[in-house]
């Protein structure tokens, strides 16, 4: 098949940016990888892009197509060529380029670095009754987490650290879940008080352009909300961000409905909040910020608050309240044109997949 | 068609405006409203990341009371709803022992079980495409006069697609044709998928308000007369927050911020009283009186 692309050279000699247009011949099973060889080989031998593996495992090759990150080695170019679209290929976002699509990895690397990325089991020596011995239950919680090949796609978009470029990020934050979660690390509370950092789990502003990038299914916001479960769960809820998220847990099973009115106070704390006052009464002028009294309350909220009673004696606070419910989530297949297939079959591991043929 | 209306905490509280214009059009688009009365707050994800299985259990109890009116469509009006009880009920209907523990404590309170029959969806995809979208507009007939309008999706009526799935998260198209349908032009840029900055605004404003700004600027950029929103957060943002970025950059922006509602609404004649365009805290009245322009 005849494969038409536009790439966006960046040279750093002489700091200039240009988008190429090429045209190449590809066999019908290409990668937008194999495509860039094929580019490289015969038509331009100056065009630089990182790889290894070819086959999604080494993170190498992360990249934009139309402004989405994804793995080079994963995004089949036949339905694109079918539909007579022509890509525009670019560096991944949120770090700076090197040359054309290589992206200084550096400020990633540091951030994983942050979050002590080993085991730290307490222990240096084997101890004297030997191994540990671990089950599959045990090591579930941290499955998804596990599967990161640090690749960028999902840091390429993110929206907060777009804005405030020292966020620790998804992939670091979903690194440090990896631990956390882990039942064999001993520095848990170490470890969320590190990553309770100003620019660590509350700066992430709930984009989930993470979760859509993510080739490997990690879903690095579902981590940080795992974070912020366990965080909050051990009592680390100094961050304004703990604060604001512990305050809609007292208004449900106060109120039903949210407390907006006292949302700031009980955020910011009340000197933040008296200094906030004349943007306060410009809103409350336009009926933005309601009278707490009386509240308004959802009828049969005692039901609410029963729950609440109910389910915090049930042994599934913190993070294991999110991971009960991901076997579901996991099932939600994408078909070829980033649809749901709704009814898509369970899939268990270790068993050939329903649609293996065909 | 009969939904069960699910309004959330905004359109109850400081965006009365959005629950008032969307309960006056609904009706007008053949969509009637049943609403629920017993729910709560969905938990906006922060109930989500503070206390998850509490967070659960309340969508569960939401999606309950749905089910329990005999609909089969719960109609959100808020992205962050939309995808709170989304993502709840794609658990709920995807595991069956998890839906039976949660059932179980549904019913030991006095609440319904959850049989899992209920689909999520919001206004905005009932009204953008079918016979919504055909309803939509004969009803629009004051139309827009080819008003500049840009769209701002908001991220959680987009992402992540697994849950949402209703168009491409990166290309979407659903606000361009109902804008399209009221006779308005749609303005394209390229922050109108990105974040608004809202989860974050008060645990950091700094972060939020340099993701809030790029939509603003932007579709000021592309000749915008006014933005839409399908979402109340957003529009929380956007409207009452515009001042900070205004003290911060010194610009005036003075951008119009419409509620998906409101837009549908204007074009197709609501009263005032439905509308309530007083409660914004940026002035719509340009728009207006580009509207009742000969
Ligand atoms: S992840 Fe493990 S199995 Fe896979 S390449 Fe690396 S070492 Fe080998
Ligand atoms: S979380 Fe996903 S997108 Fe992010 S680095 Fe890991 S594998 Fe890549
Ligand atoms: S959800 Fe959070 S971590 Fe993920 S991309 Fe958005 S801001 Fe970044
Ligand atoms: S998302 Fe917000 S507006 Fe919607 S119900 Fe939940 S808290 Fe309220
Ligand atoms: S080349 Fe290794 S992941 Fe693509």
């Amino acid at each position: 098949m005849d494969v038409a692309l536009k790439i966006w050279r960046y040279d750093p000699d002489s700091g200039e940016r240009e988008l190429r247009h090429f045209e190449v011949e590809a066999p019908e099973w290409a990668c937008l990888l194999d495509v860039l060889d094929i580019v490289k080989d015969q038509v331009d031998g100056t065009l630089a892009y990182r790889k290894s593996c070819r086959m999604m495992i080494c993170g190498s090759c992360g990249m934009r197509m139309d402004g989405r990150a994804v793995l080079a080695c994963k995004e089949r170019m036949k339905p694109i060529v079918e539909r007579g679209h022509v890509p525009v290929v670019s560096a991944m976002g949120n770090m700076p380029v090197l040359k054309d699509l290589v992206v200084d990895m550096q400020p990633f690397w540091t951030k994983i670095r942050t979050m002590k990325p080993w085991l730290d089991t307490g222990y240096e020596e084997v101890p004297e009754h030997g191994e540990f011995i671990h089950s599959q239950e045990e090591m579930n919680p941290i499955h998804k987490e596990a599967l990161c090949i640090m690749c960028g796609c999902c840091v390429s978009e993110c929206n907060s650290m777009e804005s405030d470029p020292e966020f620790f990020g998804p992939a670091a934050l979903a690194k440090g879940f990896r631990f956390v979660g882990d039942p064999r690390d001993r520095t848990k509370i170490e470890r969320l008080e590190r990553y309770n950092d100003e620019h660590g789990i509350w700066d992430c502003t709930r984009c989930y352009f993470c979760n859509e990038r993510c080739p490997k299914g990690v879903d690095p916001r579902d981590a940080i909300a795992k974070l912020g479960a366990e965080s909050i769960r051990v009592g680390i809820d100094r961050d304004m961000g703990a604060k604001h998220a512990k305050w809609f847990v007292h208004s449900a099973k106060t109120t039903g409905w949210l407390r907006e009115t006292e949302l700031v106070p009980k955020t910011q704390g009340v000197a933040a909040a008296i200094k906030e006052t004349k943007f306060a009464l410009n809103l409350f002028k336009h009926g933005k910020v309601p009278l707490p009294f009386p509240p308004h309350v959802a009828k049969n909220v005692q039901e609410a608050r029963a729950l609440h009673e109910l389910v915090g004696a049930q042994g599934r606070d913190g993070a294991a309240g999110i991971v009960q419910g991901e076997r579901a989530l996991a099932r939600i297949e994408h078909t070829e044109h980033g649809g749901v297939q709704r009814d898509a079959p369970a899939v268990t591991p270790g068993e050939p997949t329903p649609h293996a043929e065909g | 068609m009969r939904v069960a209306y699910y309004k959330g905490c905004l359109a109850s509280l400081s965006a009365k405006e959005l629950d008032s214009s969307t309960q006056a059009l609904a009706p007008r688009l053949g969509i009637e409203l049943e609403e629920l009365e017993s729910v709560t707050c969905c938990g906006a994800g922060d109930i989500h990341e503070a206390e998850p299985d509490y967070y659960l259990h309340l969508n569960a109890r939401i999606l309950a009371y749905a089910e329990a009116t005999g609909c089969e469509t719960l109609m959100t009006i808020c992205n962050v709803c939309t995808l709170n009880l989304r993502q709840a009920n794609f658990q709920l209907q995807g595991d069956d022992a998890l839906r039976v523990r949660v059932s179980e404590n549904l019913e030991k309170v006095g609440a319904p079980p959850y049989g899992g029959t209920v689909e999520v969806k919001h206004l905005l995809w009932l009204i953008a495409e079918g016979d919504g979208y055909e309803r939509l507009k004969q009803v629009a007939h004051k139309g827009l006069k080819g008003l500049k309008v840009a769209p701002f999706y908001g991220c959680q009526i987009l992402r992540p697609s697994k849950l949402l799935g209703f168009e491409d998260p990166d290309r979407p198209w659903s606000l361009e044709a109902i804008i399209e349908a009221c006779g308005g032009e749609p303005v394209d840029y390229p922050a109108k998928v990105k974040c608004c900055g809202f989860p974050i605004i008060q645990a950091r404003e700094e972060t939020a308000l340099g993701e809030l700004i790029q939509p603003v600027q932007q579709s000021i950029e592309a000749g915008a007369d006014a933005m839409v929103t399908p979402c109340p957060l957003c529009h929380l943002s956007l409207d009452a927050w515009q001042s900070k970025l205004e003290a911060q950059t010194g610009q005036r922006f003075e951008m119009p911020i419409l509620h998906l509602s409101q837009l549908v609404g204007v074009a197709a004649g609501l009263e005032d009283s439905e509308l309530k365009f007083k409660r914004h805290v940026v002035s719509v009245e340009p728009v207006l009186e580009k509207l009742e322009a000969p």
